[in-house]
């Protein structure tokens, strides 16, 4: 009866395979594939249409390559990548790349300085998230087949770090003009992976350049799987359905379930990396009709914070303490800032409320929050802090386009809010966050005018010579603390999982994304 | 009959023109802005409004009512504002899933539902029935997420026996023909990729089951008690007819009317409205694929999928009537 059954089940397989005609399937060897988890489909797989979207920016990273990128694994100083070498004009405004010879697309195409010019030019005419930075290129000029000169209108030193950036990456010209619109979902570029195919709500599939460059990768294959539910990304990590998990959903929930849950199990490794991710209470620091702008209430609700606590007790250590506007990690941060950061002390608190002139219970404020139940706690922690000093607040999470708005607008007297920086500069923070003239322009602290800062301010961003750029940006950070344009809360670590047989992972920190060239299965 | 039919579908031009304008209108009074929700809270204002106007959402609200109602004359559903892709291409991409889980959520439901209505009918009030009882109790009122992840935790993790999640082993690579991965397997002629999809769509399709076949079990139970104290089984019986000719022939026939038409609904409803169940087992279906656009606020994607939601709905409640009048003489004669 059996033999019948499979007979017959063979039987009309056949029938059906010369009706389909099909290709066969193809098998992955596990012990060479990498399988990845991501919560959601990549919005985009180019530079020209991506808008740091993480989950597109990393596959982004691993397709094609950027003329320079960030040296692993400190991640401080750039290195050449498609450029073998690069000379900056003394007035920062001229970069000279030479780049390097026999490196080829994934299409055959040579990578030449024709393709770098169109690909910046490209990213520049048609991505609005880049129009701001790269509308300063004044011109780009082929100077030899390979070498390429980017002139800037004006000196731009954090340039470099933008050429690190998914957006920056140099693409197949052929292949742009060979696909047009549907370059999206059929990227070439020169990296260590090259696209196979993308199922949406299913999988991004690349595979290993044999040609690449700096050698062929370990890994034949990898595979993005997309797992929306959280839980079910646990499941299939503690099951060997994946190898990876990554953590980008790191504005709602912090995974410190996650986190207890998968600490004891010798089969999954936790990788906790520092970001440059920074959360405050944010200081409306135009309200003139508040008494936020008293620099007593805005001390007293400093000092009325308990960080450790928060770091403890709500972040369950899945995150760091955060000084004053950059973190710890960043090349230009002050240390003096960890002197300056005003303390837990409720005690001083009130009595910074009492010069003010204002008595317990008297002050009311309304706190502003994102959605979601990681932002609810730190709120709701807030609001216990400050009900232990007189002061009492109303947390209100709103829906994120309405909280823009309302921040935007200048509502607000204190709201949670925070940045995560996506290129490894300290420009991504202080400028956009303090800049007078650009209060209005994002989510930002809202300073007033004040020439002198606003001065220094750009007189750092501008700063050709790096250490000097590093001691204005030292003498910013001082600045700022003095007037307590916010209480700067904690900085979350980068979380990844991983199984334990995954070998040579390394954890970028802005942008928070991962290159798996280096990586191999055991 | 042929009559009828016609009219229905020619009615589902000026429905499926209501439904869009008001799924146009609902889009845009709720708050949100899909350049901001794209761009995230780093986003200045200026990289907002740039994004606006490549979306061309700086356009009036009718203008660009007008703009998608000239598309949709041409076939064209506009492109997502999220990934830029043909809205058509990304709902035709999804729809296979969605109608393969569906479709066999049904006929599990079927299976599973018609028996146990009928065996609690026979059987009522005894200890069996009872049992029944319950357990359909719990399949109706035990939340589809709830029993998705119990249903992982055994299968998939302390027995082994059924993947996780997903639609198909991420290690195997196989180029879709008709989006149906079952049907593409044997059109492969690859016993493995048939068994691989098999094992995939089992516990997803238990959840939508176990709704729906509780329902069933316990409509058809009903039906049948009251059905069979009809007189023509009284009749029936007193003619002499063999007691299963009597529960088979008059009694089910009779009983199964009513349960079309659950039937019918509940599956119209899965093809759009299996949200949790396909997001939980990261199933690529048509339901998650609304949930993401509504989240990101992709109007192209939100009217489109609702047009194609709209559509279906009305089709398969056609083929309810259709299937009613097939089963009752008495219906088809007044549709003709």
């Amino acid at each position: 009866m059996q033999s019948f059954l499979r007979q017959s089940l063979t039987a009309s397989m056949l029938v059906f395979a010369m009706i389909g005609g099909a290709a066969q399937a193809q098998r992955s060897d596990p012990l060479k594939t990498l399988i990845v988890a991501v919560s959601s489909d990549p919005a985009n797989l180019e530079p020209g249409t991506n808008r740091a979207e993480p989950i597109g920016s990393e596959i982004i990273l691993n397709v094609f390559d950027t003329l320079v990128a960030w040296t692993p694994p400190a991640f401080t100083a750039l290195e050449g990548r498609l450029a073998a070498s690069w000379i900056v004009s003394a007035d920062g405004t001229a970069f000279n790349f030479k780049l390097r010879p026999g490196v080829k697309f994934h299409d055959g195409a040579e990578l030449d300085a024709d393709a770098v010019k169109f690909s910046l030019e490209r990213t520049r005419d048609i991505n609005p998230y880049m129009k701001a930075n790269f509308g300063l290129i004044a011109d780009i000029a082929v100077v030899a087949p390979l070498e390429v000169r980017i002139t800037l209108k004006e000196p731009m030193p954090v340039f470099l770090s933008l050429l690190a950036q998914p957006q920056a990456a140099i693409v197949s010209p052929t292949a742009v003009k060979k696909f047009g619109d549907k370059f999206n979902v059929n990227p070439v570029g020169t990296g260590p992976f090259s696209f196979v195919s993308y199922t949406p709500d299913t999988s991004v599939v690349l595979n290993a350049n044999p040609n690449y460059f700096r050698g062929p990768s370990k890994l034949t294959r990898i595979i993005y799987r997309v797992i929306p539910q959280a839980s079910t990304r646990r499941l299939e990590l503690e099951n060997g359905g994946i190898d990876i998990s990554q953590q980008n959903g790191q504005l709602s929930a912090i995974p410190v379930e996650d986190i207890k849950a998968l600490q004891g199990n010798r089969a999954i490794d936790i990788i906790e990396v520092p970001s440059q991710i920074i959360r405050q209470l944010e200081f409306n620091n135009s309200r003139t009709d508040s008494p936020i702008r008293d620099l007593r209430v805005r001390r007293a609700l400093a000092h009325a914070i308990d960080y450790d606590g928060l770091l403890k007790g709500v972040l369950g250590d899945t995150a760091e303490r955060v000084y004053g506007p950059l973190t710890t990690n960043s090349w230009a941060f002050n240390p003096k800032m960890k002197e300056l950061a005003p303390g837990y002390d409720p005690a001083k608190s009130r009595q910074l409320l009492a010069e003010a002139g204002i008595k317990p219970g008297d002050l009311k404020f309304t706190l502003y929050s994102f959605q979601g139940s990681l932002w609810g706690s730190i709120a709701t922690f807030l609001q216990a802090n400050f009900a232990a000093v007189g002061v009492n607040v109303t947390v209100e999470q709103t829906e994120f386009p309405s909280f823009r708005a309302l921040h935007t607008g200048g509502k607000h007297e204190i709201a949670l809010d925070g940045r995560q920086p996506w290129y490894n500069d300290p420009d991504a923070h202080i400028t956009i966050g303090y800049l007078s003239g650009l209060a209005d322009s994002a989510m930002t602290f809202r300073m007033p005018k004040d020439q002198d800062l606003d001065a220094l301010i750009v007189k750092a961003q501008t700063t050709v010579d790096f250490a000097k750029r590093r001691d204005l940006y030292f003498e910013v950070q001082e600045k700022l603390m003095e007037r307590v344009p916010a209480a700067f809360l904690f900085s979350n670590k980068l979380i990844v999982f991983k199984r334990a047989n995954v070998k040579g992972l390394v954890i970028n920190s802005a942008p928070p994304l991962s290159e798996y060239w280096g990586v191999s299965k055991e | 009959m042929t009559r009828f039919t016609l009219g229905r579908l020619l009615a589902l031009g000026p429905v499926l023109g209501l439904v869009l304008l008001i799924i146009f209108s609902l889009a845009r009074i709720i708050p949100g802005d899909p350049a901001i929700t794209l761009l995230g809270p780093g986003a200045t204002s200026e990289q907002i409004k740039a994004l606006r106007d490549q979306l061309r959402l700086d356009q009036p609200a009718p203008a660009q009512f007008f703009a998608y109602l000239a598309g949709l004359s041409h076939g064209d559903l506009g492109k997502s504002m999220k990934t830029g892709q043909p809205v058509f291409d990304e709902i035709l991409l999804r729809l296979p899933a969605t109608l393969e889980l569906s479709i066999l959520a049904t006929l599990l439901a079927l299976v599973i539902g018609i028996p146990i209505g009928v065996l609690s009918a026979i059987r009522s009030n005894s200890m069996l029935d009872h049992v029944i009882r319950v357990v359909s109790l719990v399949g109706v009122s035990v939340p589809a997420f709830l029993l998705a992840l119990v249903l992982q935790l055994i299968f998939g993790i302390y027995l082994g026996w059924l993947p996780v999640s997903g639609r198909s082993s991420p290690y195997i690579i196989a180029d879709p023909i008709t989006g149906f991965a079952i049907l593409d397997g044997l059109l492969q002629a690859d016993l493995e990729l048939v068994v691989d999809a098999l094992s995939h769509v089992i516990l997803p399709c238990l959840v939508l089951t176990a709704f729906l076949a509780a329902t069933l079990g316990r409509f058809v139970r009903n039906m049948m008690i009251e059905v069979m104290t009809e007189d023509y089984i009284r009749t029936a019986r007193a003619k002499g007819l063999a007691e299963q000719a009597v529960l088979f022939t008059h009694g089910l026939r009779n009983a199964l009317l009513p349960a079309v038409t659950i039937v019918g609904l509940k599956f119209a409803e899965m093809l759009g409205g299996a949200i949790l169940t396909e997001t939980v087992f990261a199933w690529p279906g048509i339901g998650r694929f609304m949930f993401e656009a509504i989240r990101n606020r992709d109007y192209p994607v939100i009217q489109g999928a609702t047009l194609v939601f709209a559509l279906l709905f009305m089709l398969t409640s056609l083929l309810v009537d259709l299937v009613y009048a097939l089963l009752d003489p008495r219906i088809r004669k007044r549709m003709s």
